[in-house]
């Protein structure tokens, strides 16, 4: 069946004698815990770090441009703390994904490239489009200081709500709207609103999502339906 | 109804185990021998047996890429496999609702 492993053992094969019928019930709840959990690509362990990179990311943006009277941007510090953390972040989530399909093949990992795919371009979308009302003359406090922190994190959100939504992921789905509310709300607040708010509102929302994902990964499948 | 009812096959610890973490996966598609061995830590050969009985059950498929120590065997639940497993569930519940 595979070439590095022999039947020799197939002497000692466990046939189970009596099984009794409550032991049974006990072996399939358990196992499909345990593999719903192994399986399951989010993790409340990336979302506690997608909070921290809202807190201390946009916090740090936030915090770079609190005194400012007139609108100058954030400081370069500040930009490179929330780049250095979403990149920390984006590689323990490709890492939690990885370990989750591997050995995993077939229609699962063709959805989550296709999930990729799906995000990714939203994302470089909407970062892009931003050159566009700046090309058209709006100003920098609303380009870089509302569009910016906002407009790409809800094209992303959103489409990970329809991902979500498609395979019946409630809390992903949860999250996403979440996401998308705090985000879409803080837009009038200005730069500071948007930076503000949404770091805050968005690591709540990921703590919450943290909570429910680790209370989900341990009820039995009949009662996540 | 008695434990009789259950279905012979799948009603073993290891098979049941099999089949469980197989039905966790999306239908069509398939686990890698070595990831299901380390899920379930059982041995290679306790392991190929149950698979082969669940095999010629039609419950699962099993198939075979690459050659040597480069080869890879990957299992996949069947429609037939994962009825059965959820036959065997209810009848398992309507069991021990009556006791």
């Amino acid at each position: 069946m595979n070439g590095t492993h022999g039947t020799g053992e197939a002497g000692t094969v466990d046939e189970g004698g009596e099984l009794d019928p409550r032991e049974a019930a006990l072996i399939v709840k358990q196992t499909a815990i345990q593999a719903r959990r192994q399986f399951e690509p989010a993790s409340p362990l990336a979302a506690v770090l997608g909070a921290a990179v809202f807190l201390f990311g946009y916090g740090a943006v936030w915090w770079s441009m609190r005194d400012q009277h007139v609108y100058t941007g954030p400081a370069g510090w500040s930009i490179a703390v929330l780049y250095v953390l979403i990149a920390a972040s984006a590689v323990v989530g490709s890492r939690v994904s990885r370990r989750a399909t591997a050995g995993v093949s077939g229609r699962a990992r063709r959805q989550m490239q296709a999930q990729g795919a799906a995000v990714a371009a939203a994302g470089v979308g909407a970062w892009v489009v931003e050159g566009a009302p700046r090309y058209l003359g709006v100003s920098f406090k609303i380009v870089y200081g509302v569009y910016g922190p906002t407009v790409p994190l809800i094209a992303l959100a959103a489409a990970g709500a329809g991902y979500a939504a498609a395979r019946e992921k409630w809390p992903e789905l949860g999250v996403a709207i979440a996401i998308i509310a705090v985000a879409s709300g803080s837009t009038f607040f200005g730069p500071l609103g948007a930076c503000g708010l949404t770091g805050l509102g968005c690591c709540i929302a990921l703590l919450v999502y943290a909570a429910v994902l680790t209370v989900w990964l341990r009820l039995p499948p009949s009662a996540q339906q | 109804m008695t434990a009789d009812t259950l279905d012979p096959l799948i009603h073993v610890p290891s098979r049941l185990r099999i089949l469980v973490t197989l039905a966790a996966l999306n239908h069509g598609d398939t686990l890698s021998f070595t990831r299901l061995q380390n899920m379930l830590d059982l041995t290679p050969g306790n392991l190929i047996t149950h698979l082969r009985k669940l095999e010629d059950a039609g419950y699962l498929t099993t198939e075979k890429t690459g050659n040597g120590v480069a080869s890879l065997t990957s299992v996949t639940l069947t429609r037939q496999g994962r009825s059965a497993l959820e036959v065997y569930i209810k009848a398992l519940r309507a069991l021990l609702d009556g006791l």
